[in-house]
């Protein structure tokens, strides 16, 4: 087994706003592997980017990392000064953003944006070979007439190609680890078949781990191998895509599962009852009970830990606390 | 089919923007938003456009409810040709098309109580005598689309985003539609609140008797919920039919890539995906010559280029293919 290439333990960030405490990662654990692609599942608000934004540093006020270690290749990035940390932000780890066009300066060239990126990382880089380096990343993208690219505005290009300019921008680098937060959702179908088939190619060839932040099952299927169903700010569920997507688990990644229209049945869908509690206002216990079908009066007042339902797979539910049960 | 009953039907509809530049002269190019659609929407049932961004499946929504004005061809409901009615003759047909619309947050008026909001409409149309006796119609229709009537004063903002779909669906029942043309009514809902209107729509279906133009660009969602789907590509129509004979077996090669290119729920079919549709969408502004689709289709071929395919009607489905799939 491989080392633990980003190994978050008890991550807590907080939002303290006028009306109070947001404990919007509240004690989240979580690990990837060098080259491995780790999903993180969950509806808005889960927490899934605010804990991608606390890894990354990327935090507005009044969110603060306030609780947790978060080990990259075993060395806290919590811990470091902001000269060593930016060693590392933007250049072993980088991040892809939802909505390209706002991730975009649009008043500079595409080009010049990406090779700013490579400049900043490499100070011995002559802006002659940073450009040649941006343009053979346009083409490692598949952007077409990356030269002619490379001079554009963002708004010159689609939405497809705007977010491989950002693929490449997070690439230049070639960073071990590239966080992507919902990449693909602004994206019509068939051009995110082509951005997920593109990250896929561009982690087997370079090794690079990806962390694929997401709402999307169909998407974590395809393109992950393990992953992590959030809810409230808390790891619901743990483990391989073959083990959940096979056995599930928790009542809240079944609902969700079951939610989804899918292309085979037309079965009526199940609906998960209630909505997502107000982070200000957590019910007391378990913080699916009150939706959940299963919850019995010990959910009301009690807190379920992680139990490990199979081997390497983790349920916070109750049902699974005595071991093995599935 | 031919003995179902017709409840909407569009000629030959097309819509063309002229476009200007920055002074306002109007510049040689047209956008070619929705060119030459004609279809029909049977009594009952759920029709879904289906498309890419840019295909012209919002346009046609809503140029059958006249909110835009076409360029040329007609709409007839009911057998009456409403492309030239004047807005007065509108406003009553408003009483029996209505619309939901894709974003809660943008769609109603934020200083508006929900009393008002789904009341409005009630109120426009002077169908009930006093005050007391609309809101008794309120409450009944937030009963039906599961809000509590308690909340009749609340404003927007104090609703979530699946509840505030809810009033949009609420204010558009309000009249007693007969169809409701419902533009990705849960594109920007979570999945667990999705499937909730999706339910509550054919809920409401079924109960009122009510006919669905869906507008979407989720094939999931558009499985679920129509009878027949019909897919376009840049402003024109590739494929209508029955929904499960088109996922079972797509005629028109766009439809075959566009199913392809949904991420399976399922881990194992990951082998499974052949193609992916290479290149982008070609721009409205100067379509290809002869098949829209032709700069993406790996089956083109040389007369593709030279003559439009004419919609062709296979086995009760109609394609405009000149090499249909499966044949």
């Amino acid at each position: 087994m491989e080392e633990k290439m980003l190994d978050i333990e008890n991550l807590k960030t907080t939002f303290y706003t006028r009306e109070g405490q947001v404990h919007a990662v509240d004690g989240v654990s979580l690990h990837i592997r060098g080259g491995e692609s780790v999903g993180i599942v969950g509806e808005s608000g889960c927490g899934k980017s605010m804990t991608a934004m606390s890894v990354m540093g990327l935090l507005k006020k009044p969110g603060k990392v306030d609780g947790g270690q978060i080990l990259f290749e075993g060395r806290d990035l919590r811990a470091m000064t902001p000269v060593e940390r930016r060693k590392i932000l933007g250049n072993q780890i980088s991040m892809i953003f939802q909505e390209p066009m706002t991730s975009l300066n649009p008043v500079t060239t595409v080009g010049k944006q990406v090779r700013e990126a490579l400049l900043l990382h490499n100070r011995e880089m002559t802006r002659a070979e940073a450009k040649r380096q941006v343009i053979q990343a346009f083409e490692l993208v598949g952007i077409p007439d990356a030269s002619k690219r490379y001079g554009e505005y963002p708004h010159q290009l689609s939405g497809g190609l705007r977010q491989r300019v950002m693929i490449a921008m997070a690439m230049a680098c070639g960073p071990r680890l590239l966080i992507a937060d919902e990449p693909t959702t602004a994206l019509d179908v068939t051009i995110e078949a082509q951005i997920l088939h593109l990250m896929k190619q561009l982690q087997e060839e370079k090794g690079t781990a990806v962390m694929m932040i997401t709402h999307n099952l169909g998407v974590v299927a395809q393109f992950c191998t393990r992953l992590y169903v959030m809810y409230a700010g808390k790891v619901m569920e743990s483990g391989t895509v073959k083990e959940i997507f096979g056995h599930v688990c928790h009542p809240y990644t079944d609902g969700l599962m079951r939610s989804v229209p899918d292309m085979e049945s037309r079965e009526r869908l199940y609906n998960i009852r209630g909505m997502v509690p107000n982070m200000l206002h957590l019910p007391k216990g378990c913080r699916f009970c009150p939706r959940c079908q299963y919850s019995g009066p010990r959910c009301f007042e009690e807190e379920p830990e992680l139990y490990e339902a199979a081997p390497g797979h983790f349920v916070r539910c109750f049902l699974f606390e005595s071991e093995g049960r599935r | 089919m031919s003995e179902r009953e017709v409840l909407l039907s569009t000629r030959n509809l097309t819509k063309e923007y002229q476009l200007k530049n920055s002074f306002g002269v109007r510049k040689k190019q047209v956008v070619h938003a929705v060119s030459g659609v004609s279809l029909e929407i049977y009594k009952g049932e759920t029709l879904s456009l289906v498309g890419e961004s840019g295909c012209g499946k919002s346009t046609l929504g809503r140029m059958m409810m006249r909110l835009i004005e076409p360029t040329d061809g007609h709409i007839l409901f009911e057998g009456k040709d409403i492309t030239a009615f004047s807005e007065k003759q509108m406003n009553e047909m408003y009483k029996k098309i209505q619309m939901i619309f894709q974003d809660p947050y943008a769609s109603l008026d934020p200083r508006m109580k929900v009393r008002n909001l789904i009341g409005e409409p009630l109120v426009t149309h002077r169908l009930y005598p006093t005050r007391e006796a609309t809101t008794e119609r309120v409450k009944e229709l937030m009963h039906m689309v599961g809000i509590r009537p308690e909340f009749l004063d609340r404003y927007p903002h104090q609703f979530s985003g699946g509840q505030r779909q809810r009033i949009g669906i609420a204010r558009a029942l309000a009249l007693n539609p007969k169809l409701i043309v419902c533009d990705e009514p849960v594109s920007a809902l979570d999945v667990s609140i999705q499937s909730q209107i999706l339910n509550l729509l054919k809920d409401l279906q079924q109960e009122f008797d009510l006919t669905y133009l869906f507008i979407s660009h989720d094939l999931g969602v558009v499985h679920y919920i129509s009878d027949r789907i019909c897919v376009m590509f840049l402003g024109k129509v590739c494929e209508i039919g029955e929904t499960e004979e088109i996922y079972r077996s797509p005629m028109h090669p766009y439809t075959r890539f566009l199913l392809q290119a949904v991420p399976s729920m399922d881990p194992k079919k990951r082998q499974k995906r052949e193609q992916i549709l290479t290149g982008e969408i070609p721009s409205a502004v100067n379509p290809p010559s002869g098949c829209r689709f032709r700069t993406r289709c790996p089956y083109g071929r040389e007369v593709c280029g030279e003559r439009e395919p004419e919609m062709r009607e296979i086995e009760g489905r109609k394609v405009a293919c000149h090499f249909p799939l499966g044949l």
